[in-house]
């Protein structure tokens, strides 16, 4: 689990509290990283965990920075919860050089977390996350009837599919027919 | 999707019922499902099984443009009314798994839609039960049209035991597998041409006794494969000798003795019926204690020989073997190419009144 900070990006943030090498490992000095979500928070993680994020490891990759540039320059992950972007963080760290098993129980139970859950893991490529994730979001419909499977996952009917392009055609409409009277007003 | 509305019919009072009494105390977590980029709303839907991908395409016109888009290939796909109407398939990558869909009506309407596993030797069968409203038949029907639509996949195998699959079939998909008719479904000579005109049934053609004119007769070759046919009063010399069939399994038939000898003779000759492996004709002879004569007596047979190595069974298809009679002395008949063709039964029975005489001939090589 890394310990976090409240703060702007420029904070200083905590130490982390990864799973310490095992004493017979030959010490390798691990770089750090810095990122942060929505909330600001900065979260220190090894360059090891980050590796399950193929978006952060490519970007890591390409700016080749020292300890101090990482310190001072977090990765902004504005589009993320600050909690989701911890419990990405935290998945990271528990898996980090680790074989990831079958399953991960450990995921959310709730659906809202989930989803926002899933939009952040599909954002930062973390492949074996985003496979729990796709699973646990099919189990939700287990033995569910079709009824049940509109509900929990918010399946529209075709009529409410219908209302709903017709509206957003409508709206489009307005838009482009708004945008044109306000070209003509420029224009006059 | 307005099959879909029926089918949900029966669903809807008792899902309501329950969601309604949820919702008293807990109101039900959501999941923007169609909100997720495609990608990953496509690896979601692949965690399902199949019967409930099959679900999850009913729910709407966009829910199933989302299914057809994952890559799954049903196989196997046949409809057939063993007790329940049932629709089977199985997937390319589990053999031993069958997926059936079934329609039934001996349960509360609560009770359904109902999911099931059962275990037979190492054959799993995974069972959706469906509620049969009444209107099964097209229920079955339309549920097939979408099955195949969204998993790209064709029937294969096909027991009509209603005779509006007749058409249906025709329109949906003439060229089929596997097709059997179910006794007295075909209640015309119309229908019964229909289907002999209009049906291309490549494998297996199986035609349980019906009711029809029996002065109707057909001379065109009828072109499955393996063809077993009741009542077969209709077939003729030519619609034998014309066609290409590898097992024919004639009951009721009309055909002579004389007719059977012509058969055996232009096999012999190598002229007709060159991939016959395996004939068997039931009929009905004028003069019983001589149809045997009749049929052997231009025929240039040549007695057995006990350790001949002659199969004791004909493998239709990986489910069905025919065990033949090996108690009768067989007598040879030898093409040109060195096959043999054994008459390995000749035989009568009293069958009310009548006194049907039944021949089983097969074809081998002695490299076989």
């Amino acid at each position: 689990m890394s310990s976090t900070e409240q703060g702007t990006s420029s904070a200083a943030p905590a130490e982390p509290t990864t799973a310490p090498e095992s004493a017979a490992a030959p010490e390798v000095p691990e770089s750090f990283y810095y990122v942060h979500g929505k909330d600001k928070v900065v979260h220190k993680v090894s360059a090891g965990a980050l590796q399950h994020s193929a978006l952060i490891h490519g970007m890591i990759s390409n700016l080749g920075y020292t300890e101090e540039q990482a310190k001072a320059n977090p990765f902004p992950f504005e589009n993320i919860d600050g909690d989701i972007l911890q419990m990405v963080v935290d998945w990271c760290n528990q898996h980090k050089g680790k074989p990831t098993p079958p399953e991960d129980t450990n995921l959310p139970k709730q659906k809202e977390k989930l989803f926002d859950l899933v939009l952040a893991v599909n954002y930062l490529e973390i492949k074996e996350l985003l496979t729990y994730c796709c699973k646990q979001v099919a189990m939700m419909v287990k033995g569910k009837s079709p009824e049940e499977i509109r509900e929990i996952w918010m399946i529209p009917t075709d009529a409410e599919d219908e209302a709903a392009e017709k509206e957003a055609k409508k709206r489009a409409g307005k838009e482009a027919a708004g945008e044109t009277a306000a070209a003509a007003g420029d224009a006059k | 999707m307005k099959f879909l509305e029926k089918i949900l019919s029966c669903w809807k009072f008792p899902i309501k019922h329950k969601l309604s009494r949820k919702s008293k105390s807990k109101p039900i977590s959501r999941f923007p499902l169609l909100n997720l980029p495609r990608v990953v709303l496509l690896e979601c839907i692949e965690n399902l099984d199949v019967l409930e991908i099959i679900i999850f395409s009913l729910l709407s016109e966009r829910t199933k443009s989302i299914a057809k888009l994952i890559p799954l290939n049903l196989l196997d796909i046949h409809i057939t009314s063993e007790g329940d109407p049932q629709i089977w398939f199985k997937l390319p990558n589990l053999p031993g798994l069958d997926w059936v869909i079934d329609y039934n009506k001996q349960y509360e309407s609560s009770v359904y839609p109902a999911f099931r596993s059962s275990l037979n030797g190492p054959k799993a069968v995974n069972f959706l039960i469906l509620h049969d409203n009444g209107n099964v038949i097209d229920d079955v029907k339309q549920m097939v049209e979408h099955i195949c639509e969204v998993f790209r996949s064709q029937i294969s195998d096909i027991v009509i035991f209603d005779e509006s699959f007749i058409e249906w079939i025709i329109k949906f998909q003439p060229t089929i597998g596997h097709v059997r008719i179910r006794e007295d479904v075909i209640s015309s000579v119309e229908t019964m041409e229909r289907i002999l005109k209009s049906i291309k049934v490549t494998e297996f053609f199986g035609l349980e006794p019906l009711t029809i004119d029996k002065k109707f007769k057909t001379t065109e070759p009828i072109l499955s494969r393996f063809i077993v046919i009741f009542s077969s009063f209709w077939v003729t010399l030519p619609s034998i000798l014309n066609g290409t069939n590898s097992i024919i399994r004639l009951y009721d038939s009309k055909l002579t003795t004389k007719d059977i000898s012509t058969i055996l003779n232009e096999w012999q000759m190598g002229t007709k019926l060159r991939n016959l492996k395996y004939l068997e004709i039931e009929f009905v002879p004028i003069q019983v204690n001589t149809s045997y004569y009749e049929i052997l007596e231009d025929l240039d047979w040549t007695d057995y020989d006990e350790n001949d190595g002659r199969p004791r069974t004909v493998e239709i298809d990986d489910d069905w073997i025919i065990t033949l009679p090996m108690e009768y002395s067989p007598l040879n008949l030898i093409r040109s190419d060195g096959m043999i063709g054994s008459i390995v039964d000749i035989g009568s029975k009293w069958f009310g009144e009548v006194r049907k005489t039944r021949i089983s001939f097969v074809v081998w090589s002695k490299q076989s």
